[in-house]
C-alpha cells in the first residue's frame, strides 16, 4: 500500500512510463493471443490488450493516427490508439490475416490466408469505416501483400499455388499471375521491381512487373520470409525463418551485405529512430532487438508466437519516419 | 515455479521445432503448414505430458489404496496399449484439423454471403476481456456435450455395442478410460471437436481442455478406494462415483452416473448415485470372452461384430 501511494504521485508526475509518454512498441502474439504494449526502454509491459483468436498483422493508418490488427481466427479488426494502445473500435471482417493500405491513402487491402480471398475496402478516415467494395479468389493460401505506388494494383502472395497475383484496383479483377517458387510469403515493390521471399526455398525472386517474368534470385537463407527497408532509403532487411537469420541487401544492387544469426526464427521487424531493428521471434516467444552496427541482439519474453510489431516513438509519428543507419560490413 | 516449468517447457518445444519439425517440413515442400505446426505440436507433447501426469497422480493412489488386488495383470496391459495409442491426441487431431478446413470454407462460403460466423465471445462481449472466465464456459459446454454422448452411449444398441468395450474391463485401472472401439473413439472426436467449433472454442485452448477432460477421466476410473466426500462427490467426478457407473449392474441402458468432470449434470437429468461406500466390481455380465480378456486386436474386431450385428438389427 505504501509502495502504491508512493507510485501514484510518480506516475502523475510522469516519472514512470506510460502508454503515450515511452516510446512503445506493440508486438502481435499470435497464439496467445492478444497484443503487449511494451515500454521500448525498460522492455516492461504496459498494456496487454485481448484479442478472440489468432491475430498476426497490424498497420498504421494512413493518417498514421489509428492501428489496426487484424484477428485472421476471430474475424475481426481492433482499431487501437497507437498512442495509448486503447481499443477505439472492433469490427467483423472475415479472415484478416494480412492488411495494407493503398499508397494513396483511400483503400485496405485484406488476405485471407484460410479463404483464399483478398478483400478490397474503401477507408473513410473520419468514421474509421471499411466498406467492402470487392472480394477476390486469387488462389490459394493468400499471404502477404505489396502495392504498386500509384495504387492501380495490388500485388498477393499466393503460398499454396507457388505463385504471386496482380490485381488490378480499378476493375478488382486478377490481370496477371506469376510463379515465382515454394510458399511465397512477404512481398514489397522495391525500384520498379518486386521482391519475393519464397519460403520453401532460401532467396528472395526479384520479379519484374512490367515483363511478368522473374529477374533473378538472391540467397539469403532457408525459410525466407518477409522483406523490411529501412526507411531513408537504407538497407532491405530479409527474415529466414528455418536458418533463422536477417540478411541485409544493398537497396541499389540487392546484393546481401551482411547477415545477422538471430536464434528463434525471426518474422516481422519495425525499426526506431536509431536504426535498430526490433524482431518477432516466433519460436521462442521473445522480442529481439538487433543493432545493426554491432550485430547484437537482445530478447525480452513476450507471448506465444509473437508475429506483428511495431516501433512508435513517442514524438515521432511512427518508425516508418526513422532515420536511415548504414549497415556496417 | 510455475513460471520456471512454463520457461522449461517452452524451451523444450522451441527446441524440438526448430531442430526437427521446421527443417521437416522445408525438406517436404510444406512450410505453408509451419504455423499450424507449431501451434499443434503442443498436443504431442501434451500428449506424452498426459501420460506422465497421469500416471504419477493415479499409480501411487492405486498402490496406496486400491479396490481390487490382482495377481494376474495381463488384460491390464492391453489398456495401456489403448492409452498410448489414444493419449497421443491422434484421432481428435485429425478430427479437428478436418473439421476446420471444413468449416473454414464453410465461414468463407457464408462471408461471401455477408456473414460471419460468431463466437461465444461476440454472442456475450463482455466475455471478450475476461479470458478465463470464457475458457470456464467453454468446459462446462463441452463436458455438458460429453454427458450426452456418454448417455447416447448407453441408450442407442449399435452404440452400446461399441461402448460395451470399455464396460467389459473386469480389472478396471486408470488405464481403462482409452479402452474404446477406434469407431467410438472417431464418433468422439467428431462430437467433441464439431461441438468445439461450433461455440467458437479458441484453437490454442483445445487442447487444454482436452487434457482436463483427460486427466480427471483416467482419476475417476483409477482402481482406487477414494471419494471426495458428501459436497466433493457432487463437484467433480470422483473415483468412487465413475466406479458405480462401471459396476456390473450399471451396464446398458441401466447405466448411472454418466458424467464425466461435473456430476452435476446427473444430478439435474436424475441419472446420479451418490452412495459414497459403495464400490462394486466392475464389468459386464454380457460381455463375450474376446470383450473381457482378448487383446487391442481381437477386442476392435469382436467390437466391429456386434456394431455391425446391431446395425442389421436397427435395420
Amino acid at each position: 500500500m505504501r509502495r502504491l501511494a508512493l507510485a501514484l504521485p510518480l506516475l502523475a508526475a510522469g516519472l514512470f512510463p506510460a502508454p503515450g509518454r515511452a516510446d512503445v512498441v506493440f508486438v502481435v502474439n499470435s497464439l496467445d493471443p492478444g497484443i503487449q504494449v511494451l515500454d521500448a526502454a525498460t522492455r516492461e509491459e504496459l498494456r496487454q490488450i485481448p484479442v478472440l483468436r489468432e491475430p498476426h498483422h497490424l498497420t498504421l493508418s494512413p493518417a498514421k493516427d489509428v492501428l489496426l490488427v487484424g484477428d485472421s481466427g476471430g474475424n475481426e479488426i481492433l482499431f487501437l490508439d497507437p498512442s495509448t494502445g486503447e481499443v477505439r473500435k472492433r469490427e467483423r471482417i472475415s479472415n484478416p490475416y494480412h492488411l495494407e493500405f493503398s499508397p494513396d491513402g483511400k483503400l485496405l487491402v485484406v488476405t485471407g490466408l484460410r479463404r483464399d480471398q483478398v478483400d478490397i475496402y474503401a477507408w473513410d478516415a473520419a468514421t474509421m469505416g471499411l466498406e467492402l467494395l470487392g472480394r477476390v479468389k486469387p488462389g490459394d493460401m493468400p499471404s502477404h501483400i505489396a502495392y504498386r505506388p500509384d495504387s492501380k494494383f495490388v500485388y498477393v502472395t499466393l503460398q499454396g499455388s507457388r505463385a504471386i497475383a496482380a490485381i488490378d484496383l480499378e476493375t478488382r479483377q486478377i490481370a496477371w499471375s506469376l510463379r515465382v517458387g515454394r510458399e511465397p510469403a512477404g512481398i514489397i515493390w522495391h525500384n520498379g521491381k518486386l521482391l519475393v521471399g519464397i519460403m520453401g526455398a532460401d532467396h528472395v525472386a526479384v520479379v519484374d512487373p512490367e515483363a511478368r517474368k522473374l529477374d533473378r534470385t538472391i540467397r539469403v537463407g532457408r525459410g525466407a520470409h518477409a522483406l523490411f527497408p529501412m526507411p531513408g532509403g537504407g538497407p532491405i532487411y530479409v527474415t529466414s525463418r528455418v536458418d533463422s537469420r536477417i540478411t541485409a541487401l544493398d537497396p541499389a544492387t540487392l546484393e546481401p551485405v551482411r547477415v545477422y544469426e538471430v536464434p528463434g526464427g525471426p518474422d516481422c521487424l519495425s525499426f526506431d529512430e536509431q536504426g535498430r531493428i526490433w524482431a518477432t521471434l516466433r519460436w521462442n516467444r521473445e522480442l529481439g532487438m538487433l543493432d545493426p552496427r554491432t550485430g547484437e541482439v537482445t530478447t525480452s519474453p513476450v507471448g506465444r508466437s509473437p508475429h506483428g510489431v511495431l516501433f512508435r516513438h513517442r514524438n515521432l509519428q511512427a518508425s516508418h519516419e526513422a532515420p536511415a543507419v548504414p549497415v556496417a560490413r | 515455479m510455475f513460471d520456471g516449468m512454463l520457461r522449461l517447457y517452452d524451451s523444450f518445444t522451441s527446441w524440438l521445432f526448430q531442430a526437427a519439425v521446421q527443417p521437416t517440413l522445408y525438406a517436404l515442400g510444406m512450410m505453408e503448414w509451419e504455423d499450424d505446426a507449431f501451434a499443434w505440436m503442443d498436443f504431442f507433447v501434451f500428449g506424452v505430458v498426459q501420460v506422465l501426469v497421469v500416471y504419477a497422480v493415479c499409480r501411487p493412489l492405486e498402490a496406496w489404496r486400491p479396490v481390487e488386488r490382482w495377481d494376474d495383470r495381463r488384460v491390464v496391459f492391453t489398456d495401456v496399449v489403448y492409452t498410448l495409442l489414444a493419449r497421443l491426441g491422434l484421432l481428435p487431431l485429425i478430427a479437428f484439423i478436418l473439421l476446420s478446413g471444413v468449416q473454414a470454407q464453410f465461414d468463407g462460403w457464408m462471408a461471401d454471403l455477408g456473414w460471419v460466423a460468431p463466437t461465444l465471445e461476440t454472442l456475450v462481449p463482455a466475455l471478450e476481456t475476461r479470458p478465463l472466465l470464457a475458457f470456464a464456459l467453454y468446459v462446462v459446454i463441452l463436458d455438458f456435450g460429453e454427458y450426452w454422448r456418454h448417455r447416447l452411449q448407453h441408450t442407442i444398441p449399435w452404440w452400446w455395442a461399441l461402448h460395451s468395450i470399455h464396460h467389459a474391463q473386469e480389472k478396471m485401472t486408470f488405464w481403462t478410460d482409452d479402452r474404446n472401439h477406434v469407431i467410438d473413439d472417431m464418433i468422439a472426436a467428431l462430437w467433441f471437436g464439431g461441438l468445439a467449433l461450433l461455440i467458437g472454442v479458441p484453437p490454442g485452448q483445445f487442447p487444454l481442455i482436452v487434457i482436463i477432460l483427460r486427466v480427471m477421466e483416467s482419476l475417476s476410473h483409477a482402481n482406487v478406494r477414494l471419494s471426495f466426500g458428501r459436497i466433493g462427490e457432487r463437484l467433480l467426478v470422483s473415483p468412487r462415483f465413475h466406479r458405480l457407473h462401471h459396476g456390473v449392474l450399471s451396464a446398458g441402458e441401466e447405466g448411472r452416473n454418466y458424467a464425466v468432470l461435473f456430476p452435476f449434470w446427473d444430478m439435474l437429468f436424475r441419472t446420479g448415485d451418490f452412495r459414497r461406500d459403495v464400490f462394486p466390481r466392475t464389468g459386464d455380465p454380457e460381455a463375450s470372452p474376446a470383450l473381457v480378456q482378448g487383446g487391442w486386436w481381437h477386442q476392435q474386431v469382436e467390437g466391429t461384430r456386434r456394431f455391425l450385428a446391431a446395425f442389421r438389427r436397427a435395420g
